[in-house]
């Protein structure tokens, strides 16, 4: 099944599609029939429910009335957007919800907002509908730039307009904040920008400056730096502007840091046992652990707010999707459901799903064992996806 | 000891985040052989500082002119390696007795990675290659302070493809020479 995204999207020459075969976890359905849609903007906030609804993994949609979920009520066109007032009700419980959307971006944040209210109620789990994923298209040969979309693959959004190298996009401290490694000026540094706004230099140390990783509260950065030496783990507290060294390996190369969801500990990638394997460290007494001894590279970590690690580990030959929790990987699994030779993967806020690369596209994996999700259609390059919180 | 080690490192934390321009030399490596965890060190906000261009004024390539028609022969690698094979350490020492000759030329050694896995690390890796390098000419008497490095991970292949006759080429270490 294909749905068409944002007249937006598509007027931008991004013919985006998302292919929505989710089938594997169990699911309540959910009936949109009592939902009175007029105009071409109800028709969106509709099709744009829809599409959320499945991608949240929760529901699935019932074609009558019959759902375990009713959603009742009206969407009145208002010039260029729609006035939404309805009731979503399920056994026993119900809420109302009203919204006024003044555009066509409006209507699909209005309706992202609507089922993100609906899986935190009904599921008491965490909306993924009004988040965002970063990415790179590379294009070739120290070329790429940064994009954004929403996390249902529709609002895509040109960031950089640099056709230069671009390493490692992340999410800062909301959703319209990232901080990437760019080598525009013909060497690695860490920028900080604003979508839609300017951009600052974070770190231009001599030699690398790499890896920026917000932490949780936003007032630290994890970062990798060479001006001593070689590559090492930093991190960067930017209420104090104080710098403390987390990693001594002479011999090692580190990257990738991904703070843990208190903040006490950063996960990175360091070469110091030859291959890269991911490490953990206490960012207090500065002590490293391993964390990896399976498989012949474990990279790109990333650490859900529900406490466990994914990570791209190349097991025979191939990059897969693999999950542990913070003591190890004795006990990790591979991700079920992922397409070959996924790579980069990063949660989404309610530690279920996941988007990785594979194939030159992106693609949405589902923890709970739903088929993988293909996010971009489009012809292109895309790769080193995150996923905002 | 510790102490001037620390300066040092104040210094150089100094110049990354808030750019004094050419006055601040590289300090890196055996200069200074931190051997613990450095201590947390003040420096201004760097998110309070200005553009990339007004940061990157002490590196060679943004202030120096690049010295054309020298071709100085690429490093090569193993795979997930920055160890310099001995067939490779002949060339290391041609670049040395040039910069030797050349007093007046400096150095930024790059470092480059085949395409295979992490971007982010490769990024790494390759700064670790520029480094060995460097420290292997700093070993051979050049100034430390005429060699800077940079990683271009694997961005920028030698060679487009795949399969290992691609790639070895692109496991590499170059040199640019610019005129002081």
């Amino acid at each position: 099944m294909f749905v068409s995204l944002s007249d937006k999207a598509l007027a931008q020459g991004d013919p985006l599609h998302i292919t929505i075969t989710k089938t594997g976890a169990k699911k309540d359905s959910v009936s949109l029939a009592g939902l009175r849609a007029s105009g071409a903007n109800g028709q969106l906030f509709v099709q744009t429910l829809k599409r959320d609804l499945e991608l949240s993994g929760w529901f699935k949609l019932s074609s009558g009335n019959d759902g375990t979920i009713n959603v009742v009520g009206a969407l009145i066109e208002t010039g260029s957007g729609i006035q939404s007032s309805c009731k979503v009700a399920w056994p026993g419980k119900s809420f109302n919800w009203t919204r006024t959307a003044a555009s066509s971006t409006e209507v699909r944040q209005a309706a992202h907002a609507l089922a993100d209210e609906m899986v935190e109620q009904i599921k008491k789990e965490k909306g993924i509908a009004s988040t965002r994923i970063v990415f790179i298209n590379r294009r070739g040969s120290n070329n790429g730039d940064v994009y954004v979309c929403d996390a249902d693959g529709g609002g895509m959004y040109q960031v950089t307009h640099d056709s230069a190298g671009v390493i490692g996009p992340q999410w800062g401290v909301n959703r319209n904040d990232l901080i990437y490694t760019s080598l525009k000026p013909g060497y690695p540094m860490l920028m900080r920008q604003t979508i839609g706004g300017g951009r600052k230099t974070l770190a231009n140390f001599k030699g690398l400056n790499t890896g920026g990783a917000f932490s949780p509260e936003g007032r630290r950065i994890a970062l990798i730096l060479s001006y001593q030496g070689n590559a090492e783990l930093y991190v960067l507290d930017l209420g104090t502007s104080k710098v403390a060294r987390m990693t001594n390996t002479p011999l090692g190369a580190e990257s990738s840091p991904c703070w843990s969801p208190d903040g006490r500990s950063i996960i990175y990638v360091s070469d110091t046992a030859k291959s890269p394997q991911l490490y953990v460290v206490d960012v207090e007494s500065r002590v490293s652990k391993r964390l990896t001894l399976k498989g012949s590279q474990n990279v790109n970590p990333s650490w859900s707010s529900k406490g466990q690690i994914c990570y791209a580990t190349l097991r025979g030959g191939t990059f897969q999707i693999a999950m542990m929790n913070p003591a190890g990987d004795a006990s990790s699994e591979i991700v079920p459901g992922q397409p070959e030779g996924c790579e980069d993967p990063s949660w989404a806020l309610d530690g279920r799903h996941i988007i990785c690369s594979a194939r030159n596209t992106l693609y949405i994996l589902d923890t709970l064992g739903d088929p993988a999700v293909r996010l971009i259609n489009a012809s292109g390059n895309w790769r080193s996806p995150d996923w905002s919180k | 000891m510790m102490k001037s080690r620390m300066m040092i490192a104040n210094f150089a934390l100094v110049c990354g985040l808030l750019g004094l321009g050419t006055g601040c030399s590289w300090f890196g490596g055996e200069d200074t052989p931190l051997n613990t965890p450095t201590e947390p060190t003040v420096v201004a906000n760097p998110t309070d500082e200005g553009t990339g261009a007004s940061l990157a004024g002490s590196r060679f390539e943004d202030t120096l002119k690049k010295v054309e028609g020298i071709t100085l022969s690429p490093v090569y690698f193993a795979f997930d390696s920055y160890a310099l094979a001995p067939s490779e350490t002949a060339k290391i020492e041609q670049v040395a007795k040039h910069l030797i000759a050349n007093a007046s030329q400096v150095l930024v050694v790059e470092g480059h990675c085949d395409a295979r896995g992490s971007a982010e690390y490769n990024l790494a890796l390759g700064e670790n290659r520029a480094q060995s390098i460097r420290t292997h000419l700093t070993n051979l008497g050049v100034d430390g302070n005429r060699i800077q490095t940079r990683s271009f991970g694997s961005e920028k292949p030698a060679m487009a493809g795949s399969g290992e006759a691609v790639w070895k080429m692109n496991r590499r270490g170059e040199f640019a020479l610019y005129q002081k």
